[in-house]
């Protein structure tokens, strides 16, 4: 391992590496045997060319397969890069939602975890969320990851973190069987459980899932209690369409900072919302480049998208704790030019596909 | 999305603080796949926000109320609304909804004129014992006084025929706040009506339009007190046990025939049951039931629907309603599966009437039944389809069952009697009455005063 690469890989969370001397050093790092993960060492193996000589630029990522399926099936241990020695400092497991199937593990070190944290601080600086404040996290727990940044986010950038436990599959399982009344009464428990939070904490920087916020605004003494105490709320988790988002900066929470994130598991973390834009431009993300980065594509032929125009969101993860190009996000999005001198894509207006009316419905005049 | 054709028409969401244009909108393609008008869809957040204004508004007192639905119903035929004449609108309707432009107008003339009588329609509906204000000297003595069930209605619209929206402003009537969710086939008649209604007095937190995506349907009902909602068997299915919505399902309109009448003398009314109002109405004759041979009455009809000629929706000699080509074949493919062993006297093929442009008109249908049980008779399809089979006095009442309209061609009283006792048949037409026959005052599938009024007695010392 020539020192050279070690370096680049390990910067500090300040400076960002040259995209395409990132792209070289992680070949090296985790396709070097003594420093790359059992799965990848492993994988090289049935690859139809060499990384560590072909793969030279940020573009070069997409001759990689889309391996992310695998991480259902393989051991977690194995996705640890040698390079971190017998005791490398695990944070945890954590798994993507499990909408389809079996869940994909990921594994978060600890260096990763400090540089993400790092960088989303100072994104929330920028959209002006106050330091040293009480946070509430309405967020999925357990082994989903976003409830571990909350945890770190609050610890670092707040003060304390409050927190309450929160199971989206079974939400899922329950809409998906026809238990609509199950879900709706499983939401209000949360939004129960936040209110007692809320009337009795100080909370200044709220946490919270579009879905749930929705909720909780429908209930007209939360949401006076939110204009009161909650200075800026950070969303996330699923995504907040453009109408709902302008109702509560101009009308619901007028005096509220509201900052969105658009996270996956499967990039150990989120791409934060561009401050500074005019309220017609919309959410614009972008993600933590060059380590993280996206690219909207054509999901047919996977090649991007023009700027303005909607496609599939392609992301690809290259840091020293973990390598995971080509990976295809389900979410659509608008394809937006990213900050001058970053790799990739900034995305917005992030949907799934709407439907209007079921248009399997024959029999009757309806 | 799709960029906006620079003249679509623009259909704003028309909520508590007026017009919303969303950033979310929905291109509406006419019937060739063109885009034809732009609509712009809310977030349940509007929904819950623009329902909570409805139930905090005041309501203007009931001669107001009846004065502003008057003014409503001229404005309504008359005026431009939203850039459009009426003329312009009626084309949407028929470019989008593929109904035909002749249907939209008298449809648009049956709108006004059943508005302007509504203060007598919902009047039928108010139980002859009750008053309708508690101060009523009456109520001094004790006496029931007629009073709302909630302050919220939300209807869900369809999009098979304007018609369906001569029947909410009812509620307005009667004292609700009103939000309807329009069809995306057919948004412009309910946008035109609470444009007319807001025009003639009525405040934006008082009747409201509210566009939404497929999912964000529920929240409609969630917020409402009560709900009217359109739709197929599923639909009935899913708010039968639930007191706070009336579905309005399948209509499964029916025409009898008995031995004592030749029906050749009723050939006219039969033929407008089934193809009349473009037939895409649940009041459209979905079965005809014969006493004795139906094949003479199948060529009959058969003979004069296959004079009728494939048109496009906006000609003014159009009949047959049109539906893009795809949808159209959908329909006629599902006939075709549904028709299995019955006798198609106009089928198959003879269904799709392609107009050149990409849409097809979806010609009438004729299918014999070999009797009077075959499931066939209970399958409704949006556009003139009908079933005739064969009925005995054997078979009953029991084929007859499940009707929103029946007419009896029949000089059978003792029957008719029993038409009427039947609890599954909506409406009862003895003679020469076409299915689809609505007047203002009698009621379609009863009162929607039953649904939205109840009794309270008021006694006072």
């Amino acid at each position: 391992m020539p020192q050279s690469a070690l370096d680049v890989l390990d910067l500090p969370p300040g400076v960002r590496p040259e995209p395409d001397e990132l792209i070289r050093a992680a070949m090296r790092w985790h396709f070097g045997p003594d420093t790359g993960s059992p799965f990848w060492l492993e994988r090289a193996g049935s690859l139809p060319f060499d990384p560590l000589t072909d793969v030279r630029t940020h573009d070069d990522l997409t001759l990689f397969p889309d391996v992310t399926a695998e991480l259902r099936d393989v051991p977690a241990r194995d996705l640890i890069p040698r390079g971190y020695g017998s005791g490398p400092d695990v944070v945890g497991v954590f798994e993507s939602g499990g909408t389809t199937g079996a869940p994909k593990r990921v594994v978060l070190l600890r260096d990763w975890l400090e540089r993400m944290l790092h960088w989303s601080n100072l994104n929330l600086d920028a959209h002006g969320f106050p330091r040293g404040a009480d946070w509430l996290g309405l967020v999925p727990t357990g082994p989903h990851i976003v409830g571990e940044y909350f945890r770190r986010s609050a610890a670092t950038h707040g003060r304390q973190g409050f927190t309450l436990d929160l199971d989206p599959r079974w939400v899922k399982k329950l809409i998906a069987a026809g238990r609509r009344a199950d879900a709706d009464a499983y939401a209000e428990h949360i939004v129960d459980q936040a209110a007692f939070v809320l009337r009795t904490q100080d909370i200044g920087v709220l946490t919270i899932t579009p879905p749930l916020l929705e909720r909780l605004a429908r209930r007209e003494d939360l949401a006076d209690l939110v204009n009161s105490r909650v200075r800026a709320i950070r969303w996330g988790g699923t995504q907040l369409d453009p109408d709902s988002r302008h109702l509560y900066k101009t009308e619901i929470f007028p005096d509220t900072v509201l900052c969105g994130n658009y996270g996956s598991t499967m990039i150990l973390g989120f791409a934060g919302e561009r401050p500074d834009l005019p309220e017609e431009a919309g959410c614009v993300f972008d993600p933590y480049s060059p380590y993280v980065t996206f690219r909207v594509v054509d999901p047919a032929t996977r090649l991007p998208v023009g700027y303005g125009e909607r496609g599939r969101v392609l992301v690809h993860h290259v840091s020293k704790a973990f390598f995971l190009p080509n990976n295809l996000e389900r979410d659509l999005a608008t394809r937006v030019e990213p900050p001058a001198g970053h790799a990739g894509d900034a995305v917005a207006d992030i949907a799934p596909v709407t439907t209007f009316e079921n248009e399997t419905v024959i029999e009757g005049v309806y | 999305m799709a960029r906006p054709r620079p003249d679509a028409v623009r259909l704003d969401a028309l909520g508590a603080l007026g017009p919303y244009r969303a950033r979310n909108r929905l291109a509406v393609t006419d019937v060739a796949g063109r885009e034809y008008a732009e609509l712009s869809l809310v977030p349940p957040l509007f929904v819950d926000r623009t329902l909570k204004a409805l139930r905090r508004a005041a309501v203007p007192g009931h001669d107001e109320r009846i004065g502003m639905i008057g003014r409503a119903a001229g404005l309504f035929a008359t005026a431009e609304l939203n850039g459009l004449t009426p003329d312009e609108y009626a084309l949407g309707v028929s470019r989008v909804g593929g109904t035909p432009i002749s249907v939209v107008r008298s449809t648009m003339a049956a709108i006004a004129a059943r508005l302007r009588e509504v203060q007598h329609a919902v009047e039928q509906a108010r139980p002859t014992g009750a008053v309708h204000r508690w101060d009523d000297p009456l109520t001094r003595a004790g006496r029931a006084v007629w009073v709302r069930r909630g302050s919220v209605f939300a209807v869900h619209a369809a999009g098979n025929h304007p018609g369906q929206h001569s029947l909410w402003p009812e509620a307005l009537a009667l004292g609700y706040r009103v939000a309807v969710r329009p069809s995306r086939r057919e948004p412009f008649t309910p946008h035109r009506l609470v444009t007319a209604l807001r025009a003639a007095g009525f405040g934006n937190d008082q009747v409201a339009l509210l566009p939404t995506d497929h999912g964000t349907a529920d929240a409609l009902l969630r917020g409402a007190d009560l709900g009217l909602v359109y739709g197929g068997e599923d639909v009935v299915r899913r708010y039968a046990g639930d007191p706070s919505v009336l579905p309005q399902g399948p209509g499964r309109s029916k025409i009898l025939i008995t031995g004592d009448v030749d029906w050749r003398a009723h050939l006219d009314v039969i033929v407008d049951s089934v193809s009349g109002h473009g037939g895409t109405g649940c009041v459209n004759t979905t079965a005809v039931f014969v006493e004795g041979d139906p094949g003479p009455l199948c060529a009959a009809l058969a003979e004069r629907l296959a004079a009728v000629p494939s048109l496009p929706p906006e000609d003014p000699a159009a009949v047959f309603p049109v539906q893009p080509l795809a949808t159209a074949k959908a329909l006629q493919a599902h006939l075709l599966h549904r028709a299995t062993g019955t006798r198609a006297w106009l089928g198959g093929e003879q269904v799709l009437g392609e107009v050149g442009d990409g849409s097809a008109a979806l010609r009438a249908a004729v299918h014999q039944l070999d009797s009077p049980e075959a499931p066939q008779s209970a399958v409704e399809l949006p556009f003139p389809c009908v079933w005739v089979a064969p009925w005995t006095r054997e078979a009953g009442l029991g084929p007859l069952r499940d009707s929103l309209v029946l007419t009896a061609l029949t000089h059978d009283d003792a029957l008719v009697a029993a038409l009427v006792q039947e609890p599954t048949i909506g409406n009862v037409y003895v003679g020469d009455q076409p299915t689809h026959r609505m007047r203002s005052g009698l009621p379609h599938d009863g009162y929607l005063a039953e649904f939205l009024m109840r009794c309270k007695s008021v006694i006072r010392d």
